[in-house]
């Protein structure tokens, strides 16, 4: 038996053995998604034909149950970049990573992960991960390393998870001094979903330099859904004092055909600066988890004294999720 | 080989990636893993693959006989009345017959108080004998029938019947 042979017969004996031990110690999912799309991006002054990889993904999740109704739950979320390969310098880069205990008290959690005013966002963002993600024109739509969470469980539709995430000696709030505390750096939600309606308030305070609340509506009514959020952040340095305002609109024209709207507008009352993005899309769905996309997105920045700069981009492309 | 060269390495993790355990039933979609609820996701998805589907039937009729089972639901076509992806029922009239073949239907029901009429489980019931019709025309025996809750929803639920064709 040549090497490769022996290394596929011990690794496929190891593959029937987590089968045979898939309620037990491994007990996990592989999922995850493949998202390319051919882009024009015109920033004014060049015009530029690009692939892209829209934060393509392989993850691993799971939960075991370790007493009566107490689990053991984690996840594992790394990035691949179906374009080239190339993440940053590495093959894969984590995304989002956690272990946590849940039980009838809710559950807690650590790791590196979106803030809980990341997850309040709740996807009102149609066209995340593309050029016309939120995180393009809104603070606020972080990954934060070091976080240690608690998500209540739901409540009469109400749930809340507050975060805290330690400085670990860097100065979080820019005051001069290193930051060693445990709550450095906090983030929360309080989130109500009841059939077709969810509403979030959450919040950051000292997370990316930035003191944040935002306000999250979304409704589901027949074919259409509506999302809309309000914004108000500023920095630790108070250069920057914004608010604003974003909303999204989905229409499923049939089964197979979505079309998408979105528009976002934040304001700097430090110095005047605006932004703005307006995206347009649709999807056609071609099978569960698989779909073909295009929109068009114009991001705009407009600073006082200075000639608007535009970024628009038109693109094709796919997601297929596994 | 070394079993920790690169290549060792590679083919352990492609066997054990595409190895039935690390796959599931469970309608997981790629974008929970980030929602607010990722961990109910988590969890809930996990149970649901041991009461639902393969899980559920194995364990209510045994291996053997969920092999020979054809799951009727989750195609992922939505269900406009209760807005839960599932395949539609079919249209009366169009009368199937396999002999001694057995089937899996599902039908969403609610007992929220503002469910609508069409969420109803009366309705549910319905519907699985219009498709129980359709799949066997000259008769059929219920073998086995049981409820789970609709993980996406506190109070709607999903009947399952699980039938066989008149021999």
């Amino acid at each position: 038996m040549n090497k490769l042979m022996l290394s596929a017969a011990i690794a496929s004996t190891m593959g029937f053995a987590s089968q045979g031990f898939a309620a037990g110690p491994i007990d996990g999912t592989i999922y995850g998604k493949v998202n390319v799309s051919a882009v024009n991006a015109d920033n004014g002054a060049d015009d530029t034909w690009k692939l892209n990889s829209n934060a393509s993904r392989l993850g691993v999740k799971g939960k075991t149950e370790i007493a009566d109704g107490l689990y053991a739950v984690y996840k594992a979320e790394f990035e691949m970049c179906v374009d080239d390969g190339d993440c940053k310098g590495q093959t894969f880069t984590q995304r989002n990573i956690m272990g946590g205990i849940r039980g009838s008290f809710g559950t807690v959690w650590a790791g590196k992960h979106d803030s809980p005013t990341k997850l309040a966002q709740n996807k009102i963002d149609l066209f995340n991960d593309l050029e016309g993600d939120i995180k393009n024109t809104f603070e606020g739509e972080n990954r934060v390393s070091n976080i240690v969470a608690y998500t209540s469980p739901k409540i009469n539709g109400f749930s809340t998870t507050v975060a805290m995430i330690p400085g670990e000696g860097a100065d979080v709030d820019g005051d001069g001094q290193d930051d060693t505390g445990l709550t450095d750096g906090i983030s929360y939600s309080l989130s109500y979903s009841m059939d077709n309606l969810y509403i979030a308030v959450a919040g950051d305070q000292d997370v990316d330099s930035q003191d944040l609340l935002r306000i999250i509506a979304q409704y589901k009514m027949d074919a259409l859904k509506l999302g809309v959020m309000y914004q108000q952040n500023e920095d630790n340095l108070g250069t920057k004092d914004e608010s604003g305002f974003f909303l999204s609109a989905a229409y499923k024209l049939d089964k197979k055909t979505t079309l998408k709207a979105q528009y976002g507008s934040i304001e700097d009352d430090a110095d005047g600066d605006e932004e703005e993005t307006l995206s347009l899309g649709a999807d056609y769905k071609l099978a569960k988890g698989t779909k073909l996309y295009v929109f068009y997105t114009d991001n705009t920045d407009s600073s006082v004294g200075e000639a608007d700069k535009e970024d628009t981009a038109f693109g094709l492309g796919m997601e297929h999720k596994f | 080989m070394n079993s920790k060269s690169p290549g060792f390495l590679i083919s352990t993790f492609v066997i054990w990636l595409f190895s039935a355990s690390a796959f599931s039933d469970c309608d997981f979609d790629t974008d929970d893993a980030d929602s607010p609820n990722f961990v109910d996701k988590i969890i809930e998805c996990d149970e649901q693959k041991k009461t639902t589907g393969k899980p559920a039937l194995y364990r209510a009729s045994g291996a053997a006989e969920y092999k020979n089972t054809t799951k009727l639901y989750g195609d992922g076509t939505k269900d406009p009345a209760s807005g839960i992806f599932e395949r539609p029922i079919v249209a009366p009239g169009s009368m199937n017959h396999s002999p001694n073949k057995t089937f899996a239907a599902r039908q969403a029901y609610s007992l929220r108080p503002g469910a609508k009429f069409e969420q109803s489980v009366t309705l549910a019931i319905q519907r699985l004998y219009i498709e129980m019709a359709h799949h066997c025309a000259k008769g059929w025996s219920i073998e086995d029938q049981w409820s789970e809750p609709n993980p996406e929803q506190e109070g709607d639920y999903f009947l399952h019947y699980r039938f066989a064709c008149a021999g």
